[in-house]
C-alpha cells in the first residue's frame, strides 16, 4: 500500500462532497425554478433562452393569484373563476380536522394495541392495507356512495375518507411512542384512583406530547397534498389547493406558469416548514417499528 | 385495618408457573418483606395483591373480602415502584395531589395535605420542581409522599430502594421504618436484598421458584434457617457451608469432611448417617485462642474492614471458609499461616443430603 | 408531631369508586377503544366495498337510469376486463414504472445515506436539502416538471450547455420517453423517503460489530458486505416494499402531466381505471377492473406483510436477547 491513510481519507472526503453536492443541486434546482418563476414577469415564463433569474423580480403573480389583483400585461388571463383563498381555507379545514381525528383516535387505538393487545400483530399489519392498496380502486363506489348519502362535494366527505386512509399511519406511529412510556407510570396513576380513560388523557397522552405533534404534522403532509380523492370527491363547492392548482391548467390555453408557480409555492411552503420541523421523526413515521431508536 | 390473606394463590404464564399455590396471611399493621432471588415470584405476588396481574388460581382477600376481580384503585392500597414512576410532566406538588384529585378532594384541602406529607418526608423545598430535577433519593421520597397522601390501608413497595446507592438506601430504609412506626399501617415490601429484609421486617417471607420457603422473624430466619438455601441467602458474609459425611462412630455422631472432623452436639442425635452439610456463621468461628481448636486451616486472604477483620481460609469447600474477628488484632496475620479454629457448637447447623435442616431434638 | 397528628385525623380508607367486575370492565374498555375503527369500517369502508362488488356484477353506466335497477351480468365484466388488451398493457406499465422507480429511489437513497453516515461539516445542511423533494406536493412536482421539461425549456438548455451538444429530447411528447419521465420524477420526488429510512437503519446498527470487524482487519468493502448489509436487510426490504406499493398507486404526477398520453404511453393502472370510470363513464367496467387490481394488490401486500412480519420478529428477537439483563443472584 503506497497510499497513506490521511491521503485516502482526503480523497474519500472529496468524493463525498462532490456526490452530495451534485445530488443537492438536482434536488434543489426544480424548487429553485418554481420559486424563481413565481417572481418572473409573463414574458420570461416561456422564453428562449430561459431566464435563470427573474429580471426584474415581480410580486404581481402572487398579488394576482392570492388577492385577485387585476394587472394588465401583454396577455390577458382568464382566471376569474379561480378562488385560491377559498381553496386555502378548505384545504386548511379539511387537512387539520381529518389529521386531528386521525391522530386522536389513532393514539387511542394505539394505546389499546400497546397495552391491551386489542389488535394482534397480524391485524396491525392488515390495517396497513388501508394505506397500501391504491385508493383509486375504491374511488368510484366511494363517490357513488357519497352522492347517495349527500357527502359528495362536501368537506365532511373528504375529512372522513382522509381520516380513514391516514388512520393506519397514525396508529403505527403513535404506538411507537406509547411503547416507550413505562407501564409503571400508568399503574401508579391507576392505583392512585385514576380510571382507564383518565389514565390515557391525563398521563399517557401528555407524556407523548411531542410524539403526537410529530405524528400530527406527519399526517398533515399526507392530507394537505392528497390529490386523487379530492379530484374525485369534490366538484364545485369544495376545492382543495392541489385541485385548484390543476384548474389553472385546464381552464386556459395559454401557459400561465408564473401564476401557477405563485400558487404552487404557496401550497408547498407550509408543507416544507412542517416537514423540516419534524425531520427527526419522519423515519419513525415511515418505518412501522422496523427501525429502532 | 387491613388483613391480607393469600389462599392457594397461583399465577402461570402459559406453561411457566410463576407462583405455585401460596397460602399466607398478613396481619394488620405488620411490616412484611418478601425476599428471594430474581424470578422467585415475589414481585408477581405483590402485583397480584395490587391488582395489576390477574391470579390464575386461588384468592386474595382483604379483610375477609375476595378482591380478585376488583380494580386496583378499588382495593384501598398504595404502591411505590422500583422506578418511582413519577409523572414526568407534572411538578412534585401536582404529582402528590394526583390521587386526591382522582378522589375529588376539594382544592384547599389538597393544598393543606400536600404540605403536610411533604413535611412528613422532608421534601417541602421540592414542591415546585419537576421530577427530572430531583435526585434519585428525592424522587423516591416524592413517590412515598404521593402514596402517603391517599392514606392507603396497605403500602406495597416493589424494590423501592434498589436503584439507589448504598448511603441513600440506608437513609430511606430508616425513613420507611419511621413511617411504619408512625402510621401503623400494613407494609408489604419486596426486595432481593437480604440486608433490607433483615433490618425492616417484622416477618420475612423467603420465596424461591414460586413457593414460600420459610416465614419468620429476621432473628428466626437468621439463626434457624430451614434449609441450605435460606442459610446461604441471609447474612453477609454468608454462612460457611461444608459438604461432608455424617458418620456414626463409637456411639458418637461425627461430621467428616477432611480437614474437618467434628463431634456433632447431642441435639443432632436423630440425624441419619450419610451425606450432609455443616453450616456455621463466620461470627461463630473463633480464631486462634491458643487451644488446638476443631480444625486447623491455612489463611488465604485477610480483609480488614475497620470494626472487624475477615479471614478467608483454604479448605476443601466451594467457597473459602470465613471467620470474623473483632478489630485489627488479626489484620497482620501472614497469608499461608495455619491457624486453629474452634466452632461454637451451640451455633452449628446441620443439613441433610437434600439440603433440609436436621431438626434439633430436645 | 406532624406524623402522629396526620395518622389519626383521617377516616379509615375505603374504596371510593363504584366497584364493578374488573374483567367485564376491561372487556368493555377494549371495545370502546376500538369503536372509531369499527364505526369507520361499518359506515365507510364496508358499504363502499359492497357497492363495488355490486357494480362488478351489474352492467351500469351513467346513461342508464337508476343504478339499483342495473342488469345482472355475472362474470361478463371480469371477462371483458381480462381480455382487454389496454388493461394488460396498463398492468405491464404499472409494474415497470413501480419496479424501475423503486430501485432508482433505493439506489440513490442508499448511496446518499451511506455517504451521510458519519458526521461531517455541512451534514445538517445536506440533510435538509435532501428532504425537500419529498416535501413538495406531487401535483406541484408535475407542474414544475412541465415548466422545466418542455423541449426548449431550462433543463434541455442546461444539458446542452453542459454537454456541448444540441441535446433536446422531448421529455413530454415522445411516447418512448414519457413513462421514463414520470419514473424520473417519481425518483426525484421519493428518493428522500428511501434516504431517510436507510439513514435511520444505518444509524441503528450497533457500532460494536463494525469496530470489531475493523480490528480484525476487514476492509471497508468487507465490512459493508458482511456486517452492515445483513444487519440492514429488514430496513432495505421495508424501503423497497413501501416504495413499490406507493409507486403502484401513483396518480397525481402521471395524470396532471400526461393524462395517460402521449398516445397511451403513460396509461398506468390508476390512470386507466380513472379514465374508464370518469371519462368513458363505464362505471361497471371500472369497478370490475378495480376489483381485479384490488385482488392483485392484496396478494402483493399480503406477501409483503408476510416478509415484513418475519423480519420484524427476527428483529424483535435480536433486540430482546441483546437487552436481557443478567440475572441478579
Amino acid at each position: 500500500m503506497s497510499m497513506t491513510k490521511s491521503k485516502s481519507r482526503r480523497i474519500t472526503t472529496i468524493v463525498r462532497y462532490v456526490v452530495l453536492s451534485l445530488w443537492a443541486l438536482m434536488a434543489f434546482f426544480p424548487i429553485y425554478w418554481i420559486v424563481s418563476t413565481s417572481f418572473k414577469v409573463d414574458t420570461q415564463w416561456f422564453a428562449w433562452p430561459p431566464y435563470y433569474f427573474p429580471d426584474p423580480p415581480t410580486l404581481s403573480n402572487y398579488m394576482n393569484v392570492w388577492f385577485g389583483a387585476e394587472e394588465y400585461t401583454q396577455t390577458q388571463y382568464a382566471i376569474s373563476s379561480q378562488k385560491p383563498l377559498i381553496s386555502l381555507w378548505n384545504s386548511t379545514v379539511i387537512a387539520t380536522i381529518s389529521t386531528f381525528l386521525s391522530v386522536f383516535f389513532g393514539s387511542i387505538i394505539a394505546y389499546g394495541v400497546s397495552r391491551y393487545k386489542i389488535l394482534s400483530e397480524a391485524r396491525m399489519f392488515q390495517l396497513l392495507m388501508l394505506r397500501m392498496i391504491p385508493p383509486i380502486v375504491i374511488a368510484a363506489p366511494l363517490s357513488l356512495y357519497y352522492s347517495a348519502i349527500g357527502l359528495l362535494d362536501s368537506r365532511t366527505g373528504l375529512i372522513l375518507v382522509y381520516f380513514l386512509t391516514t388512520l393506519p399511519y397514525a396508529v403505527w406511529m403513535t404506538k411507537s411512542f406509547i411503547d416507550e412510556v413505562p407501564r409503571e407510570i400508568e399503574q401508579a396513576a391507576e392505583i392512585l384512583g385514576a380510571s382507564r380513560w383518565r389514565t390515557i388523557f391525563e398521563v399517557v397522552l401528555p407524556l407523548i406530547r411531542s410524539g403526537l405533534v410529530a405524528t400530527f404534522l406527519f399526517i398533515l403532509i399526507l392530507t394537505w397534498s392528497e390529490y386523487l380523492l379530492a379530484l374525485i370527491l369534490t366538484k364545485t363547492d369544495v376545492t382543495t389547493l392541489p385541485i385548484e392548482l390543476s384548474k389553472y391548467q385546464g381552464s386556459t390555453e395559454g401557459r400561465v406558469y408564473g401564476r401557477q408557480a405563485a400558487l404552487a409555492v404557496g401550497i408547498t411552503v407550509p408543507l416544507m416548514i412542517v416537514g423540516l420541523i419534524i425531520r427527526k421523526h419522519l423515519a419513525r413515521g415511515f418505518s412501522f417499528g422496523m427501525v429502532r431508536r | 385495618m387491613a388483613r391480607i390473606e393469600l389462599v392457594n394463590l397461583e399465577k402461570s404464564y402459559g406453561f411457566v408457573k410463576a407462583v405455585k399455590g401460596l397460602n399466607f396471611t398478613i396481619e394488620d399493621g405488620e411490616f412484611i418483606v418478601f425476599v428471594g432471588p430474581s424470578g422467585c415470584g415475589k414481585t408477581t405476588t405483590l402485583r397480584m395483591i395490587a391488582g395489576f396481574e390477574d391470579p390464575t388460581g386461588g384468592e386474595i382477600r382483604i379483610d375477609g373480602r375476595v378482591v380478585n376481580d376488583l380494580e386496583p384503585r378499588d382495593r384501598g392500597l398504595g404502591m411505590v415502584f422500583q422506578s418511582h414512576a413519577l409523572f414526568p410532566h407534572k411538578n412534585v406538588a401536582q404529582n402528590i395531589e394526583f390521587g386526591m384529585r382522582m378522589k375529588k378532594v376539594p382544592a384547599e384541602e389538597r393544598v393543606r395535605r400536600v404540605r403536610e406529607v411533604a413535611q412528613m418526608v422532608r421534601i417541602e423545598h421540592l414542591l415546585e420542581k419537576m421530577p427530572a430535577q430531583c435526585s434519585g433519593g428525592e424522587s423516591q421520597r416524592v413517590a412515598l409522599a404521593r402514596t402517603l397522601v391517599t392514606n392507603p390501608s396497605t403500602f406495597l413497595l416493589d424494590e423501592p430502594l434498589s436503584s439507589l446507592d448504598a448511603k441513600l438506601r440506608r437513609e430511606l430504609r430508616a425513613e420507611c421504618d419511621r413511617l411504619h412506626q408512625a402510621l401503623k399501617r400494613t407494609f408489604i415490601f419486596v426486595t432481593h436484598d437480604q440486608e433490607e429484609a433483615m433490618t425492616l421486617a417484622d416477618r420475612i417471607v423467603v420465596m424461591r421458584d414460586g413457593e414460600i420457603v420459610q416465614v419468620g422473624s429476621p432473628m428466626e430466619i437468621y439463626s434457624n434457617p430451614v434449609n441450605r438455601f435460606v442459610a446461604d441467602f441471609f447474612g453477609s458474609p454468608s454462612m460457611n457451608l461444608v459438604n461432608g459425611d455424617i458418620v456414626q462412630e463409637n456411639g458418637a455422631l461425627r461430621f467428616r469432611a477432611p480437614p474437618f472432623d467434628i463431634v456433632l452436639p447431642e441435639r443432632f442425635k436423630s440425624a441419619a448417617p450419610g451425606k450432609g452439610t455443616l453450616g456455621i456463621r463466620p461470627e461463630s468461628v473463633e480464631v486462634g485462642n491458643g487451644a488446638k481448636g476443631d480444625v486447623e486451616l491455612p489463611v488465604r486472604l485477610v480483609e480488614p474492614l475497620g470494626k472487624d477483620t475477615l479471614l478467608y481460609f483454604e479448605a476443601d469447600t466451594e467457597r473459602p471458609f470465613v471467620a470474623v474477628t473483632e478489630g485489627f488484632g488479626m489484620a497482620h496475620i501472614n497469608v499461608g499461616e495455619r491457624v486453629p479454629l474452634s466452632l461454637d457448637h451451640r451455633r452449628i447447623q446441620l443439613f441433610d443430603a437434600t439440603g433440609q435442616r436436621v431438626e434439633a431434638s430436645p | 408531631m406532624a406524623v402522629a397528628a396526620y395518622s389519626t385525623d383521617d377516616v379509615p380508607p375505603k374504596a371510593t369508586t363504584r366497584e364493578i367486575s374488573r374483567r367485564r370492565a376491561v372487556r368493555r374498555f377494549k371495545l370502546s377503544l376500538l369503536t372509531p375503527l369499527i364505526a369507520l369500517f361499518a359506515f365507510v369502508l364496508i358499504p363502499v366495498l359492497m357497492l363495488q362488488l355490486y357494480f362488478s356484477f351489474h352492467q351500469w353506466t351513467v346513461y342508464l337510469g337508476s343504478w339499483w335497477e342495473a342488469d345482472f351480468v355475472g362474470f361478463d365484466l371480469f371477462q371483458e376486463v381480462l381480455t382487454d388488451e389496454r388493461f394488460g398493457w396498463a398492468v405491464v406499465r404499472s409494474l415497470t414504472f413501480a419496479t424501475g422507480s423503486t430501485f432508482g429511489c433505493f439506489i440513490f437513497g442508499f448511496l446518499l445515506a451511506y455517504l451521510m453516515y458519519k458526521p461531517f461539516r455541512g451534514q445538517a445542511f445536506f440533510y435538509i436539502i435532501f428532504l425537500l423533494p419529498m416535501l413538495t406536493v406531487p401535483v406541484v412536482v408535475a407542474y414544475t416538471a412541465e415548466m422545466m421539461l418542455y423541449q426548449s425549456g431550462p433543463l434541455n438548455d442546461l444539458l446542452s450547455r453542459l454537454s456541448g451538444f444540441d441535446f433536446k429530447p422531448s421529455w413530454l411528447s415522445n411516447p418512448h420517453l414519457a413513462l421514463m419521465t414520470v419514473g424520473l420524477l417519481e425518483i426525484w420526488n421519493w428518493t428522500p423517503f428511501s434516504f431517510i429510512i436507510m439513514s435511520a437503519g444505518l444509524a441503528a446498527i450497533p457500532k460494536e460489530p463494525i469496530e470489531a470487524a475493523q480490528i480484525l482487519g476487514a476492509s471497508k468493502w468487507r465490512i459493508f458486505w458482511e456486517v452492515q448489509l445483513p444487519l440492514l436487510r429488514p430496513v432495505i426490504l421495508l424501503a423497497l416494499i413501501l416504495r413499490f406499493l406507493e409507486a403502484m398507486a401513483e396518480f397525481p404526477k402521471t395524470w396532471a402531466l400526461f393524462q395517460g398520453g402521449p398516445g397511451s404511453a403513460t396509461e398506468t393502472l390508476p390512470v386507466y381505471i380513472f379514465m374508464t370510470t370518469w371519462q368513458y363513464f363505464q362505471i361497471s367496467k371500472g369497478a370490475a377492473m378495480s376489483y381485479i387490481v384490488m385482488l392483485m394488490m392484496i396478494v402483493i401486500v399480503l406477501g409483503a406483510i408476510q416478509l415484513l412480519r418475519r423480519e420484524k420478529r427476527a428483529l424483535d428477537k435480536m433486540y430482546a436477547q441483546a437487552g436481557k439483563p443478567d440475572a441478579v443472584a
